[in-house]
């Protein structure tokens, strides 16, 4: 009792007033206003980040379309529809990307055909399948997956895997499209499997519950229920996971064999192919700044850069859409 | 029916758990051959030419200890040493040309230090010239009876009074060394022994450095013999295995390799010459020639390298790979942290915000090799070269929305009641974020900057043209900060590098596979600390 009271006491003994005067109340709103105003500015970083990268690399693609004695018409139908790329020619040098394109088109593919079957069926045990314990050793395994940097993948496949393809399949080289797909699917698989498994857990019990409580096994209750409800995020899942391959650099540069050319016939993954990414890292380092040649690399960085920019609107949206029906 | 309905549930069990033990398997495969190849960067058997190496380019061990291994291994060495270059004076006839041809000049300076009369000096010059060119000729020549006959015309002069004890008697010698020769090996078979005498020679070279009486060669890898006892094997083997080409069977034509000794009697070219000891001397020596003994290079990691990576360690890759991920944590963690409270305690839900979001999920998509570009685009062109802030911002913009999606969530899971509790003392929004949300949210945040330490450590393609380089000095860190403004090397770049661009790394794939084992490890304990991190914060909110 006596504690009491004199707690009350200190209370009484509170310093400062309770009822602040003008001078506070002006002081603390400017204060909160400035505070918030200072979070925004370095929020707004990441915003301006994005606009940079897109005024600097359109900024250094751009003399490659305006380019004096080409008409920018010209230039862009050559660029996309061309598959001859010979820029370094003295004195008719070709700039088409489309063997290029096609090329990160197919390990993008490729790999996507091995890792979402994979990804899914992981994720489905993860959300549905295993114990918490079995989750617990599952998920550092998934992570460490993911964290293993790209380059050190890319010597594996240089040092490992063609090596092994050229002996075993008995292909004439063994850095080639299947290599670098088999990578990428590895690479890939966290990002769809982690993307998948939220979609998977979002869908919720009750629905599931209704499900087994009509009969239905398992397999039945995921792969007619739960899969087909949680679609759009599946949706975003394989979206993300083609992100990461369309993107990835190392690998591709190291295994991919880089031969500007389309597989024919178009089936056989064992022939070399460039991508995209590949040929940035590659060219760039060697070329003059300035020349035309330099100018187009970056161009074939801007067709990355809305590329994904458009797969990530997308994902968004399907992102966004997974969390409405969620509500 | 039903029977049917679940075999098919059980076969789609046991095909998603293989999906999970296939990615298991996966990272096993990958991991296994990687850290194995890697690790026999720092464990190994070294050689006493290992020892030499340390000693000569990085000021190491004890001299005296060296000195008498080194003695040792010598005193094990001289009788192959010997027999080798014995033997190869009668192939390598350049050797005793030369020789012969430094006789005759050294006759002249002789005979005019004892002052002989000038038509007796030329009697015997043309004298000693006839009996050199018979020589020459001798050890020119592929006909055996031709050669011999030869030198019996210089062997004739050999009773000359005027040649005894001059430097003109080396050449009777030399005569009577390459007679002995002659003996011994097939003279229209020369130019073939001259050949594998010289892969002979190279093997030498490589399991025990320079040869004796040879100069001290300008490359460090040239300077050593095997420095570690796997190479040592593999030389050997290249020294006496010799592969031949032979029919596959009767009838097929087709050439398949053939491996044999090169001292077989039979099929091995040295097989009846005197050389023939010198393979299984130094098969059944090796040991003692070398002194294979187990060490932990540990300073392997720290260790600086000489060209292609030949000898030492990844030191600089390392220290450049530290300098370039701590400094982009240095601009990434506020930015990311702020941006963070930002989301989560002031933004309404309104266009803006979403603007905001869109545009880090963008930067989080935003291939790396595009981050490259705009790096040597934008952050080049405002510093004025490559170098390590320019490569270090580019990373932080890459790690930029990582550390914005952690911390987001670290700041989430902070119960609401903390805040509550906070502002109903009268502490502001920003303080009771900066005094008791933050540290709430700490260990959750601190895992968040661990894993995109992680990432930009193992990044390569933006730093490709924004600083990194695969040989540099290695950053002169001070207070000056002029260190900022130099390029540097870094793990994953000299990954790349040692992998495809350096053949010279390619001889040596216990340090290729070092580098890429030291990224891996990295990454690897960067990854399981943020693991551990987070179980630990599991079982506190748990209450265990």
């Amino acid at each position: 009792m006596t504690t009491a009271v004199s707690q009350s006491d200190e209370a009484v003994r509170f310093p400062r007033p309770l009822r602040l005067t003008f001078r506070d109340d002006l002081r603390s709103t400017l204060l909160s206003w400035f505070v918030k105003s200072f979070l925004f500015v370095v929020t707004f970083c990441s915003v301006a980040a994005v606009l940079l990268i897109f005024v600097f690399v359109i900024r250094q693609a751009a003399p490659f379309f305006t380019e004096s004695g080409v008409s920018p018409r010209e230039r862009i139908t050559e660029f996309l529809t061309s598959r001859r790329w010979f820029p370094e020619h003295q004195a008719h040098p070709e700039y088409g990307i489309l063997a290029i394109i096609a090329g990160s088109f197919y390990v993008t593919v490729t790999s996507l055909l091995i890792a979402v079957p994979t990804g899914l069926l992981a994720a489905v045990f993860l959300s549905d399948i295993a114990s918490f314990r079995t989750r617990q050793v599952c998920k550092p395994l998934i992570e460490i997956l993911a964290a293993i940097p790209s380059v050190a993948y890319g010597v594996f496949a240089v040092m490992v895997v063609a090596p092994w393809l050229q002996k075993h399949l008995g292909f004439s080289t063994g850095t080639n499209a299947l290599n670098a797909s088999i990578i990428l699917s590895i690479m890939a698989m966290p990002t769809i499997i982690s993307v998948a498994e939220d979609a998977l857990t979002a869908v919720g019990r009750e629905i599931r519950e209704a499900s087994y409580g009509l009969g239905a096994t398992r397999a039945e209750t995921l792969l007619r229920v739960v899969i087909p409800a949680a679609h759009s995020g599946i949706l975003a899942a394989v979206i993300l996971g083609m992100m990461r391959a369309v993107g990835e650099t190392m690998v591709v540069w190291m295994a991919s064999g880089n031969a500007t050319q389309i597989p024919s016939p178009w089936w056989d993954l064992s022939q070399s192919v460039r991508t995209m990414t590949a040929t940035i890292a590659g060219e760039l380092g060697e070329v003059p700044q300035g020349t035309i040649h330099f100018h187009s690399l970056f161009a074939i960085g801007l067709v990355l850069l809305i590329f994904t920019f458009c797969l990530n609107l997308l994902s968004e949206h399907f992102i966004l859409q997974m969390k409405k029906s969620k509500r | 029916m039903t029977l049917w309905r679940q075999i098919k549930n059980a076969f789609f069990t046991a095909l998603c758990s293989s999906s999970v033990l296939f990615l298991a398997v996966a990272l096993m495969l990958f991991l296994f051959p990687m850290l194995w190849k890697g690790s026999k960067a720092v464990f190994f058997r070294k050689t006493v030419e290992f020892d030499k190496m340390q000693k000569e380019l990085f000021k190491r061990g004890k001299a005296e200890d060296l000195e008498r291994r080194t003695a040792q291994t010598n005193q094990a060495r001289r009788e192959a040493l010997d027999l080798l270059e014995h033997f190869s004076r009668g192939i390598d006839t350049a050797l005793l040309s030369r020789e012969a041809r430094s006789a005759y000049q050294q006759l002249g300076r002789h005979l005019r230090y004892l002052e002989v009369a000038d038509e007796e000096y030329a009697r015997l010059r043309e004298q000693a010239k006839e009996i050199r060119d018979a020589f020459l000729q001798a050890l020119d020549t592929v006909d055996k009876a031709e050669a011999e006959s030869l030198l019996d015309t210089v062997d004739a002069q050999r009773s000359n009074s005027r040649f005894q004890n001059s430097p003109f008697e080396i050449v009777f010698s030399l005569s009577k060394q390459y007679r002995q020769i002659l003996q011994e090996i097939d003279l229209s078979r020369r130019s073939e022994y001259a050949a594998e005498l010289d892969i002979v020679k190279t093997e030498m070279r490589k399991l025990f450095g320079p040869l004796p009486g040879e100069s001290v060669p300008p490359l460090p890898q040239d300077r050593f013999g095997a420095t570690r006892w796997d190479v040592a094997q593999k030389h050997l083997h290249y020294l006496i295995y010799q592969t031949k080409w032979v029919p596959s069977g009767k009838d097929d034509k087709r050439l398949i390799p053939k491996q044999i000794r090169r001292d077989d009697p039979d099929e091995g070219i040295f097989g009846k010459t005197e050389l023939a000891p010198l393979f299984s001397m130094v098969e059944q020596n090796l040991a003692a020639m070398l002194q294979p003994r187990p060490t932990i290079y540990w300073r392997y990691f720290l260790d600086d390298s000489t060209a292609g990576h030949y000898f030492g360690g990844a030191g600089p890759e390392v220290l450049g790979t530290l300098l370039l991920t701590v400094l982009s944590m240095c601009f990434a963690v506020p930015l990311g942290v702020l941006s963070a409270a930002y989301l989560v305690e002031y933004a309404a839900d309104g266009i803006t915000t979403r603007v905001i979001r869109t545009c880090i999920n963008t930067l989080a998509g935003v291939p790396s090799i595009v981050y490259g570009l705009f790096g040597l685009a934008f952050f080049v062109l405002m510093v004025g070269k490559p170098c390590i802030l320019s490569a270090s911002m580019t990373l932080a913009l890459l790690v930029l929305p990582v550390i914005i999606r952690a911390s987001e969530e670290a700041i989430r899971a902070v119960p609401q009641s903390y805040k509550e509790a906070s502002l109903a003392l009268g502490a502001g929004k920003f303080r009771t974020f900066l005094t008791v949300t933050l540290p709430a949210a700490g260990p959750g945040i601190l895992t968040g900057i661990i894993l995109s330490l992680s990432r930009a450590a193992g990044e390569t393609a933006p730093i490709l043209f924004a600083g990194a380089v695969a040989l540099g000095p290695i950053p002169n860190i001070g207070l000056h900060l002029k260190w900022l403004f130099q390029p540097t090397r870094a793990l994953s770049y000299g990954c790349y590098d040692i992998t495809v661009g350096d053949r010279l790394a390619m001889q040596v794939p216990h340090n290729q596979f070092g580098m890429v084992m030291t990224l891996i490890l990295l990454v690897l304990v960067l990854n399981l600390a943020a693991i551990f991190l987070r179980w630990r914060m599991s079982r506190k909110l748990q209450g265990i």
